[in-house]
């Protein structure tokens, strides 16, 4: 290539041309990673999460004496258990013995040998470790093989094997805690005894040992040898290992959680051999391992913060699951012959693609149902019945010893499936997000309100625990056996309601070698994500009348206990069933999350009260208080509302003989008859009107858009079109009130001084209570605007017509309100309407978000409402056209839809376009700012973040502490002057986030009874609207539209010092006193007590006092 | 405020006692600046105009005819002349009419200069206003005022500093929360004077449109004629007839552009871009180049994210 075009070198001769390689590395990074950008960025990545050179030759002189230091350790001589522990707890440390626990009497001793080997073992041994979560150290993976002469043949009984492995790890761990200089503890994987190892930390500043740079720690495993007696047969899954003394339980039990433990002790130098393997033919296979345990660390399948039940010190599975993917499966001969088999993946594969073929294969992969088996080199060693039999989810090894999925409930498996899903769709739609590569390796998804759409938390201390003795037997522990148990009876209870169940855990702690035992999980959180088609069903069947007596329907009422029912269903079945009682639509959505409470209440004790969960608190933030709807007695809602305005339209429609022209479309365009004003509209009837006091009057104006048919007829002038307009709002007023008794119409004039502005409607007063105001669309006025902002267009007419620059301007912002009102507003709310028809948690949503700014002082005017609706779309669309509500992002609940937002909001980049394919007819490119003229300005934005990233903080923690009222508390320390306004005058205030009861019931009518109702009479915004105007170079205006009673401002910086005097400065000042020096005596200073005075006269009967915030 | 100027740039400084505070409203005596000397006719008069700044932003002219009925009788006040100004300053004068007529089409009565003209002509119909009441307008705050007294000796009284400050006087115009209730009030006229006022308005209207045909140059179905002879064929009006005349023809894409038709919309491409084999050589040449170019940016952006510690994960 670096041939090509001699001549034509000096032209390129800034740029050198490609070598080769270059090209090659380049086209590579195209083809086998996603992109360029996506594959640089990986390997910026991978040397982050590596262990760094530095440290590593003193972790290695550490490692050598702790070698030699075990290969020296003297033998202990035979002796009972319990004895030997109690020798063992006279110098501090305990043995961890698991349950059974070993009695007085047995006839069995446990000893000590040093041990014949030790190798570093797992992801350091093949130096393919990856850093964890919380900077938690990497760990070293020591195994210590004890002589197969403690061992006998029948050690696999009765946990036998553990307790000598307990014992000797208690003996090491005595003899390491004395010799050297470091730190001690216990670890066990998910707080089963029998999977104890022993963890070695180096204390900072120790003299002798330290390997503190290294940032690591050592894992000390014992691990059986392979000359051991305890036969691999015996260890099937189908195979009953325990015996238990007592009658309680049956006789024999297979025991296979219980027999894999014991096999995963000869596992670890296998594992090492195998990988090692792995790494070699497989030049890609570190870096994809490396992706895949960190995606899989970010999502918490690993250690961190959280940890998903199961998938605790699992490293060697995310090495099994690739060894899979390239060696192929093993042939299990099923009834229907063999089944088809999966092709091994080619061994020349980019890091990349390895990496999305287990994403793949994970999203793919269902666990419950398909059992996996890696392909061996000598075929299964056990029938692989037996593991599909045994084990709820399967995944067998290379050596087909061990099952890596033995104690992993299918729920985690399923998030595991999902969160596979997500990432495969984000890596398959690059535009969907807007950083594919931080969305799937940076971001951690620990913030569980925006990872699920029902976070409950549980408290596991209030469990009752009746546990059979098989079961702790079985699963080592009691905490154990309770998750293990609730995980199953909440798949089965929710079905396919959900799409995932994820049961988190906090990570095992380490423990103090003195203590034996674990320390127990007190909460657990339950995160659900739901399959919006299943999740808010309300009925449950079950199997049929017919067969009352079978096992099913006797698992059915096992299951829901006194809910299950026999009932008779409209298309005549009858069949055991549970029914969801649900009154409003909130309670609808809380359906998936009280069927978990109904299941933990019933099988495990736990009381709603301690399995509790965000939506009650979220729901009371949108809902009225119940003295106000009592008060109110009218029922409302959007149903309602839609109603009222089909009522409108119809009405509107038989007037046709009386109007000159055939009303052709009637278009809302409101937040209220989309589903998404915080609040759902309430109608007010005149008589109630009177009756209720002012401060909860508040009668919401819905503008609706009447579309006539065209006619010549109409004048070519715009101020004779507004007068036509009055003509006829005034026909259709006075014959509306005539079909119609109990309605009321008038018409509204807006005192705009804007002579082209239609600032004129039909205000429509229902007499169930509703209030709507129209607005005639005429087409022509935009062709006359234009003609006056750009007379070159005007090619006809009164040619001796001019405008001057005032009226241009006027046409300017009267052109701007017509596109806004006319032909944007009725296709954003077609638009929006569509949204919520579609996804169902969107209207949630947007009425948390708008709940959430106004309580924040930022909606309108800052941000107007409309674009909050657009905002809110953003999780819900993402950035492509085909998007179905099943689509593993999309949010299924308003919380999560709310937390998601808010996560958006906090490094809202508003400089950028936010482009959402939201309207099917146009492209968005017209006028994308229609929306946003109005602000937000960057004081706004700045702000926004800043709650943002409080209020997402706070959701965080809110999880813990259930609190999020909190989130919609506004402080105002940081603003200079709040005006505290009447709160008894204003009809919107029983909306106020603290709204106080008292203030309606008390009789504070201040002496003014108003007999007219004046619907859509709100005196705050026009209150907010004139100091802003008349202040606009002074101060800055905020207040909460929803019934705030306070306006906050701050005062424009650049005020503050004095400036010289002039006559149009636009502020009001005073002169500088005269003591100052005399040059100083031609300036003046902003008169700040006297625009304070101003401010309470503009607002007499509103503002009760005006508090300044002094600060120097 | 005894230490406070009593007179600042040329202005005398005229204290206002507010409830907790004091105001200062700066006096000058009003002078016609010399660039439009033949302009307002005398609409602020030389002598006996008192030019104000600072006013509170709700004042009336009841309030401030109040707050100088010491020095004398007042005439008028006029709000923000300096800003209406400003903007009509860009626009023609001829145009003078149309702009006050447009300011305020409801109330105002018709034009002097054109009733002179009409007298032979019949009356046109009057335009029935809407009611309105009494409302305060709000203006920016630090807006200015023209005061004009009815004698000029009350200026120099005007001017002279006031011995202490005066309270800020009050009318009747309601303000705050019920200054909106009487303005949401006032907004929703009963409906047959809304009536009244339409039809008036369309009445007026139907005149001023007849008449300004009547003495317009063309008239309908004649053809606009320049002095070659040569017929203007315009387009506008309904049914093939012109407002102006001649036959309605050109669209409206060949009056804006010029252009006519979209027949070179399907334009072929002249030349094979890849024919010779140079062509082809660049053509590959470049497309490496290019790779590169955006290979080197792709890095670079990596870079400054590696530098803003992005790539740490956790």
């Amino acid at each position: 290539m670096t041939q090509v075009g001699f001549e034509d070198a000096n032209r390129h001769s800034r740029e050198e041309p490609l070598t080769g390689h270059e090209l090659r590395d380049i086209k590579d990074a195209a083809d086998l990673y996603q992109s360029g950008s996506f594959k640089l960025q990986i390997d910026a990545l991978l040397p982050n999460v590596r262990p760094k050179e530095s440290g590593r030759e003193q972790l290695d002189r550490f490692l050598f004496a702790l070698h030699t230091h075990c290969i020296s350790i003297p033998s202990i001589e035979p002796l009972n258990p319990l004895a030997a522990a109690k020798a063992l707890s006279k110098q501090g440390v305990a043995v961890p013995f698991a349950f059974p626990l070993p009695s007085r009497d047995v006839k069995w001793k446990v000893a000590f040998e040093p041990p014949r080997e030790i190798c570093i073992v797992g992801s350091w041994g093949n130096g393919i470790t990856v850093k964890k979560q919380n900077g938690s150290r990497f760990g070293v993976d020591l195994s210590v093989e004890m002589p197969e002469i403690l061992f006998q043949e029948k050690d696999y009984l009765d946990g036998r094997f553990f307790h000598k492995k307990s014992y000797y790890l208690a003996v090491l761990a005595q003899s390491i805690s004395t010799a050297f200089d470091v730190d001690t503890f216990y670890s066990s994987v998910h707080g089963d005894p029998r999977l104890t190892s022993l963890v070695l930390r180096p204390r900072n500043g120790s003299t002798s040992h330290d390997f503190f740079k290294s940032h690591a720690e050592v894992h000390v495993i014992p691990v059986l040898s392979s000359l051991s007696p305890l036969s691999p047969s015996r260890l099937f899954p189908s195979h009953s290992n325990v015996r238990m003394p007592s009658s309680s339980s049956p006789p024999s039990f297979p025991t296979p959680i219980y027999n894999n433990a014991i096999l995963l002790s000869t596992y670890a130098n296998e594992a090492l051999k195998s990988t090692h393997g792995l790494k070699n033919v497989l030049p890609a296979f570190h870096d994809a391992y490396t992706l895949l345990r960190v995606w899989a660390n970010q999502r918490g399948y690993g250690d961190g913060e959280l940890c998903v039940r199961g998938f605790e010190g699992k490293g060697s599975f995310w090495a099994g699951l690739l060894r899979y993917l390239i060696s192929g499966e093993e042939l299990v001969g099923t009834e229907s012959g063999s089944a088809k088999l999966r092709k091994p993946l080619g061994k020349g594969l980019s890091s990349y693609q390895l990496f999305k073929a287990a994403l793949d294969f994970l999203a793919k992969q269902k666990f419950g149902e398909t059992p996996v088996f890696t392909k061996t080199t000598n075929g299964h060693r056990c029938p692989p019945e037996e593991y599909i039999t045994h084990h709820p989810a399967v995944f067998v090894d290379a050596t087909s010893t061990i099952n890596f999925l033995s104690d992993v409930p299918l729920t985690s498996l399923d998030l595991l499936s999902h969160d596979a899903k997500e990432t495969l769709e984000q890596l398959s739609n690059p535009g969907t997000c807007s950083d594919t590569f931080a969305e799937c390796f940076l971001k951690n998804r620990f913030k569980l309100s925006s990872r699920f759409d029902a976070v409950i938390r549980v408290d596991l201390s209030q469990a009752s625990r009746n546990q059979s003795t098989s079961a702790l037997v079985e699963y080592g522990s009691s905490d154990a056996a309770l998750l293990a148990s609730i995980s199953s009876t909440l798949r089965q209870g929710l079905g396919n309601r959900t799409q995932a169940i994820a049961i988190l855990q906090p990570v095992t702690p380490c423990r103090p070698i003195s203590s034996a035992e674990s320390p127990s999980t007190f909460t657990v959180h339950i995160g659900l994500i739901y399959d919006p088609a299943h999740a808010f069903r309300l009925v449950d069947h079950g199997p049929s009348a017919e067969d009352q007596d079978s096992n099913v329907a006797k698992e059915f009422r096992y299951l829901w206990g006194s809910r299950a029912e026999l009932r008779r269903f409209k298309d005549g079945r009858i069949t055991e069933s549970v029914v969801w009682e649900v009154t409003t639509s909130d309670e609808r959505a809380h359906i998936p999350v009280s069927i978990v409470q109904h299941l933990l209440q019933l099988h495990f004790g736990i009381s709603a009260k301690y399995a509790r969960t965000l939506q009650t608190p979220f729901d009371s933030i949108l809902r009225l208080p119940d003295d106000v709807r009592c008060l109110h007695r009218a029922t409302g809602g959007y149903k309602a509302a839609l109603t009222a305005f089909d009522g409108v339209v119809k009405n509107l429609k038989t007037l046709d003989e009386q109007l000159p022209l055939a009303l052709l479309n009637v278009n809302p365009i409101s937040e209220y008859l989309r589903y998404t004003s915080t609040f759902a509209p309430l109608p007010i009837p005149v008589s109630a009107s009177t009756e209720l006091p002012e401060s909860l009057r508040f009668l919401p104006t819905i503008p609706i858009i009447l579309e006539f048919e065209k006619s010549s007829k109409w004048p070519d002038d715009l101020k004779a079109i507004q007068k036509i307009k009055l003509a006829f709002f005034e026909i259709i007023a006075q014959s509306l009130m005539t079909s119609n008794t109990g309605l009321k119409a008038s018409v509204a004039i807006d005192d705009s001084s804007n002579p082209f502005q239609g600032c004129a409607a039909l205000e429509i007063f229902t007499a169930e209570g509703w209030s709507f105001s129209a607005f005639i669309w005429h087409d022509r006025e935009a062709t006359l605007l234009d003609r006056i902002i750009d007379p070159s267009k005007m090619f006809v007419g009164p040619s001796n017509q001019q405008y001057n620059a005032r009226e241009q301007c006027e046409a300017k912002v009267a052109k701007e309100l017509y596109t806004r009102r006319f032909i944007h507003a009725p296709r954003h709310h077609r638009a929006i309407a569509n949204l919520c028809h579609k996804y169902s948690a969107y209207s949630g949503t947007v009425r948390l978000v708008k709940r959430w700014l106004a309580a924040h002082w930022l909606l309108q005017p800052h941000v107007s409402e409309e674009a909050v609706e657009i905002i809110c779309a953003l999780p819900f669309v993402g950035g492509k056209q085909k998007s179905t509500e099943s689509a593993a992002t999309v949010p299924h609940s308003k919380e999560r839809g709310f937390s998601l937002v808010l996560e958006f909001l906090t490094d809202w980049k508003w400089e950028e376009p936010l482009c959402l394919p939201l309207y099917k007819d146009d492209p968005p490119a017209a006028a994308p700012e229609v929306w946003t003229s109005n602000g937000p300005d960057a004081i706004v934005v700045r702000r926004l973040r800043a709650f943002a990233k409080e209020a997402s903080k706070a959701l965080h923690n809110a999880e813990t502490k259930i609190d999020i009222k909190s989130l919609f508390l506004h402080s105002t320390d940081d603003y200079d002057i709040v005006i505290q306004l009447n709160p008894a005058v204003l009809p919107r205030y029983y909306q106020n986030i603290n709204a106080e009861s008292s203030v309606w019931t008390r009789d504070s009518h201040l002496g003014m009874t108003e007999s007219t109702p004046r619907p859509g009479f709100d005196p705050l915004p026009l209150f907010l609207a004139d100091l802003q105007t008349t202040f606009a170079d002074t101060l800055k205006f905020f207040a909460d539209p929803l019934g705030g009673d306070r306006i906050g401002a701050i005062w424009l910086p650049g005020l503050e010092s004095p400036r010289p005097f002039r006559a149009l400065a636009g502020f009001s000042s005073k002169p500088l006193p005269k003591g100052d020096k005399a040059k100083d005596k031609e300036l003046v200073m902003l008169n700040r007590q006297a625009v304070l005075d101003d401010i309470g006269r503009l607002g007499a009967g509103l503002v009760q006092k005006i508090i300044v915030h002094e600060r120097m | 405020m005894s230490n406070v100027p009593k007179c600042l740039s040329g202005f005398t400084v005229i204290p206002i006692a507010y409830p907790s505070s004091s105001h200062f409203i700066y006096a000058r005596v009003h002078a016609a600046s010399k660039s439009k000397t033949f302009k307002p006719n005398n609409v602020l008069p030389e002598g006996r105009t008192l030019f104000l700044v600072n006013v509170p932003p709700d004042a009336t002219e009841r309030e401030l005819i109040l707050l100088f009925k010491h020095c004398g009788t007042v005439e008028r006040v006029l709000f923000d002349l300096n800003s209406t100004d400003a903007l009509a300053e860009h626009a023609s004068d001829s145009d003078e009419e149309m702009a006050e007529a447009a300011e305020n089409p409801d109330t105002e009565a018709r034009p002097r200069k054109k009733r002179k003209l009409q007298t032979s002509e019949p009356t046109p119909p009057e335009v029935i206003p809407l009611p309105s009441s009494s409302l305060r307008t709000l203006r920016k705050t630090g807006s200015c005022a023209h005061l004009i007294f009815l004698d000029s000796s009350s200026l120099a009284k005007a001017l002279s500093s006031p011995a202490s400050p005066k309270p800020w006087p009050s009318s009747e115009e309601p303000r705050g929360l019920s200054h909106y209730m009487a303005k949401y009030d006032n907004e929703r006229p009963p409906l047959d004077a809304i009536k009244a006022h339409a039809d008036s308005f369309m009445e007026r209207f139907e005149f001023d449109l007849s008449k300004s045909k009547q003495e317009a140059k063309y008239r309908k179905g004649e053809a606009i004629m320049d002095e070659d002879g040569f017929t203007l064929v315009t387009r506008g009006g309904a049914y093939g007839q012109t407002l102006g005349g001649g036959v309605g023809v050109a669209s409206k894409k060949f009056m804006l552009t010029g252009q006519t038709g979209s027949i070179r919309k399907k334009e072929k491409k002249k030349e094979k871009e890849v024919f010779y084999a140079f062509q082809k050589a660049e053509k590959q040449r470049k497309a490496l180049l290019d790779l590169k170019k955006n290979f080197e940016a792709d890095k670079e952006r990596v870079e400054k994210l590696k530098e803003s510690r992005r790539f740490k994960p956790y």
